[in-house]
């Protein structure tokens, strides 16, 4: 009874949505008292290299975007829509890239470079590795709505005779673009984030400057003026994939429509689309598997024990902050649609903000909460992660939850469900796909992660990445694949346990 | 179906968290008498066996958290009085004067240490002592640069290297601490100078790391370049292949005379909660036994003498300039602004 009426109000939602926002915006506060107590005057002055470091970071953004946009959509589409042999691997061999942590590759491709007398250097080659290992994003948010959401309407197109071209022009990417906005404002705030490969690659952007400043000078002012311009940039990001979403609102019920069929590709069409798919999980992987191939032999071993202990740590370390952040994302993905409150809004939008604190900075935020707190390390570091990545599940779940019409949800209160029922009994299982994409998301960023578990790591615990990371800075790649292939291995373990989910369209519909 | 397990997982959720909770409380708690906790700047799996012989030898336990060394102190410091470190191992003199100057170190006393740690190696007031040497050194193809024509580090800014030298960019904390050591020997004037012209020789983008550097000498893209000696030894001793053993065959290491010396070094830190061990350990770090472990791990020099390590031995002897590692840390600021003005990238 009286959960009942506890529940039938949406009290409840409320209540979550605040206390997920209040822990994610805790940091933020932290960083911002800071701030206040060294004074605003030092935030504005971005010193000598500041201006050059913007430019790159945005020149960075440009060419990332486009580029990643072309990569992830174009891969999406084929892979969903198109029928080709080895189509099913390739949509696998999609989601590889995202393993391969960004500095890793910039390290390899320096590493092999310097070997055969090439200099791996500048702008292009941060743009081109950084393609590399975020077009993923744009891939998976669309292969999803291509896949799924929008097969009946392409399917209807087709019936009036709309061509494979027309149909991806006029029906399929019109209805995506909330999805690829999703991924490349993804994209775009993981390249502002990216110090490693950028310095590697002899890139200053703006999370390097704020790094040099905060650690190199000690300059913890105008770190967080750098800091500042770069949570404008990513608000920005931010804006714009919601404005995407707005000039496209299109409701589908998923899941219901029946399987639709795939175009046929034959002849040179065949070989060109996985050639295109082929290329991107071949380049990313394949440097890194080349190096190993040319220094076979040489590969110093890490203990087994060793690596057991660190793929154990990073594997909990993971599994905990993807299930946090999953739940959280969904708090308030939810609420945001079951309680219209401008402020709640406001507060939620701003809980996702962590994902545009550079990792660096987050962690001094965390640094100082937790000698406060008197928390302990882990779970410290598994806090930060949440708070890192509740935009990463966060974009993906609002976009779908868009996408399904609100109409379903007013029949169901109507006929008296509370909000709890409809989750439970409509929504979860239409967001089937984009849950578990969230999840794969966050897990994979996770595995990946650096600054946070650099910062906040009790004793005697290393994480794959950061072993990684050891190597790599210190000019020992041999030692760094090791580990690195073994990340490689746990993304592609969760990349095939999502990859079903993509592939509804293929079942009957009662799955 | 599979939709409704996640929901389960999701009701799972509290208890896990209450699970990770438990799991995390030990790891928290204050270190006990017979254990040391060391944050380094060194990540050698070999420092592991080092520290796994004092256990052997002390009955004390090391627990290890290795990062880079600027995220240390950072860490070190905002944990400040709370933290659970003993020991703070830092590479480069200037990182090390910076943690002093930060408060991170308290002072200690030890006759051992004072016997084997020579002077210019140590801080004066006792904060932190210097465990292996490194030197920056000039590595020369000897197709391109008559490697006799260098003997000094004032001789790269020499106009005949124009598009032959190739310098790694400004952020390496090494070519700093050069500068901070040109300064101290030569002053203002002629150390601008010196960068200046080193600077109108370099054509080739900035390196950002030694071992691209050094290979990019030995394909004759470069001719001349500076390096730590480590690097090189690593390249010899085959541990990046057997190519890289050859091309680093064919160049020449020069000691400039005299040679900077940087060095590895350790202190107690401020809020240590187990001081005794804490310099127990850097003790048995800087002896000559535990001191050679160290600097064998990553082909350094140890504090005294010039080791027994075989590729080092090819280098022959050098002189030390004599700075002491303090000096460079005091300078290092200076430093970075003079590479700034004078186009270091």
């Amino acid at each position: 009874m009286l959960r009942r009426t506890l529940a039938s109000q949406r009290s409840f939602l409320g209540v979550g949505v605040l206390l997920v926002s209040l822990l994610a915006l805790l940091p933020l506060g932290a960083l911002l008292l800071v701030a206040s107590r060294s004074g605003w005057a030092g935030l504005l002055a971005l010193g000598p290299s500041g201006g050059e470091q913007i430019q790159n970071t945005l020149l960075l953004l440009v060419g990332v975007g486009v580029l990643g946009a072309c990569l992830g959509t174009a891969n999406g589409w084929l892979t969903a829509r198109c029928h080709f042999p080895g189509r099913r691997w390739l949509q696998i061999a999609q989601l590889l890239p995202l393993a391969i942590p960004s500095y890793l590759l910039a390290a390899t491709l320096v590493d092999l470079g310097s070997r055969v007398g090439w200099r791996v250097h500048g702008l292009a080659w941060a743009v081109l590795v950084l393609s590399l290992s975020t077009y993923s994003y744009v891939f998976l948010l669309s292969t999803e709505c291509f896949g799924l959401s929008g097969a009946r309407l392409q399917d209807a197109s087709r019936s009036l005779g709309v061509g494979p071209w027309g149909c991806f022009w006029r029906v399929a990417l019109p209805m995506a673009v909330p999805a690829i906005g999703a991924g490349v404002a993804l994209a775009g705030m993981e390249v502002v984030n990216e110090f490693g490969a950028v310095q590697l690659l002899g890139v200053p952007t703006l999370s390097a400057g704020i790094l040099d400043r905060w650690q190199g000078d000690g300059d913890i002012e105008g770190a967080i003026g750098l800091a500042l311009v770069t949570m404008v940039i990513v608000v920005g990001l931010v804006v714009a994939e919601r404005g995407f979403r707005r000039r496209s609102r299109l409701w589908s019920a998923g899941q219901e429509s029946a399987p639709a069929s795939r175009w046929p590709l034959e002849g040179w069409r065949q070989g060109l689309a996985q050639f295109c798919a082929l290329l991107p999980p071949l380049a990313s992987l394949g440097f890194p598997l080349l190096w190993v191939g040319i220094s076979w032999g040489q590969l110093p071993l890490e203990s087994t024990e060793d690596l057991v202990s660190l793929s154990l740590h990073t594997f909990a370390l993971a599994l905990a902050a993807t299930a946090i952040t999953v739940a959280a994302a969904l708090v308030l993905a939810v609420a945001k649609r079951w309680l219209p409150n401008p402020w709640l809004r406001a507060i939620s939008f701003g809980a996702g903000m962590g994902y545009a604190i550079p990792g660096t900075v987050l962690a001094l935020a965390f640094l100082l909460l937790g000698g406060g707190l008197g928390l302990a390390p882990l779970a410290l570091l598994v806090w930060g992660y949440g708070d890192r990545f509740l935009a990463v599940a966060k974009g993906g779940l609002d976009a779908a939850l868009e996408r399904i019409p609100p109409s379903v949800d007013e029949s169901a209160a109507s006929l008296g469900s509370p909000w709890f029922e409809v989750l439970r009994r409509i929504h979860l299982p239409l967001l089937r796909g984009p849950l578990l994409v969230a999840a794969l998301l966050v897990f994979v960023d996770t595995v990946k992660e650096l600054p946070l578990t650099f910062a906040l790591r009790p004793f005697d615990y290393d994480t794959l990445a950061v072993r990684v990371y050891q190597y790599a800075s210190d000019e020992r790649v041999g030692a760094a694949l090791v580990p690195a292939v073994v990340i490689m291995g746990l993304g592609l373990v969760a990349a095939l346990a999502v990859v079903p989910s993509l592939e509804n369209g293929d079942r009957s519909p009662t799955d | 179906m599979a939709f409704r397990r996640l929901f389960q997982a999701l009701n799972l959720l509290p208890k896990t968290l209450a699970a990770l909770g438990l799991l995390a409380l030990p790891l928290g708690l204050p270190s006990v008498a017979n254990e040391v906790g060391v944050y380094s700047g060194r990540h050698y799996n070999s420092d592991q066996q080092l520290y796994k012989q004092f256990t052997a030898k002390t009955g004390i336990k090391v627990k290890l958290l290795e990062a880079k060394d600027d995220a240390l102190i950072e860490r070190l410091r905002s944990e400040g009085d709370k933290s659970p470190a003993d020991v703070l191992v830092l590479v480069d003199a200037a990182r090390l004067d910076r943690a002093a100057d930060l408060g991170l170190f308290q002072r200690t006393r030890s006759f051992q240490l004072l016997r084997d740690v020579p002077l210019d190696l140590r801080d004066p007031k006792g904060r932190w002592y210097g465990l292996t040497r490194r030197l920056r050194v000039v590595v020369v193809n000897p197709k391109l640069v008559n490697p006799a024509k260098i003997t000094t580090y004032a001789d790269l800014a020499n106009p005949q290297l124009k598009g032959k030298l190739c310098l790694r960019d400004r952020k390496s904390v090494y070519n700093q601490s050069l500068v901070a050591d040109q300064l101290i020997l030569r002053g203002t004037g002629l150390t601008t100078k010196w960068v200046q012209g080193m600077t109108a020789n370099v054509t080739q983008p900035y390196f950002t790391s030694d071992t691209p550097l050094i290979r990019a000498i030995g394909k004759g893209q470069c001719g001349v370049g500076l390096v730590n000696t480590y690097y090189v030894a690593r390249m010899l001793n085959g541990e990046s292949g057997a190519a890289d053993r050859a091309l680093a065959s064919q160049l020449k290491v020069i000691f400039p005379k005299p040679a900077h010396v940087n060095i590895t070094g350790a202190g107690v830190t401020r809020y240590a909660k187990n001081p005794e061990a804490a310099l127990k350990l850097i003790e048995f770090l800087a002896s000559p036994t535990g001191g050679r472990g160290y600097a064998e791990a990553n082909n350094e020099y140890p504090l005294k003498g010039y080791g027994d390590n075989a590729t080092l031995k090819r280098f022959g002897p050098f002189k030390g300039d004599g700075v002491s590692a303090q000096q460079l840390g005091a300078k290092n600021s200076a430093a970075i602004k003079l590479m700034d003005v004078s186009g270091w990238k």
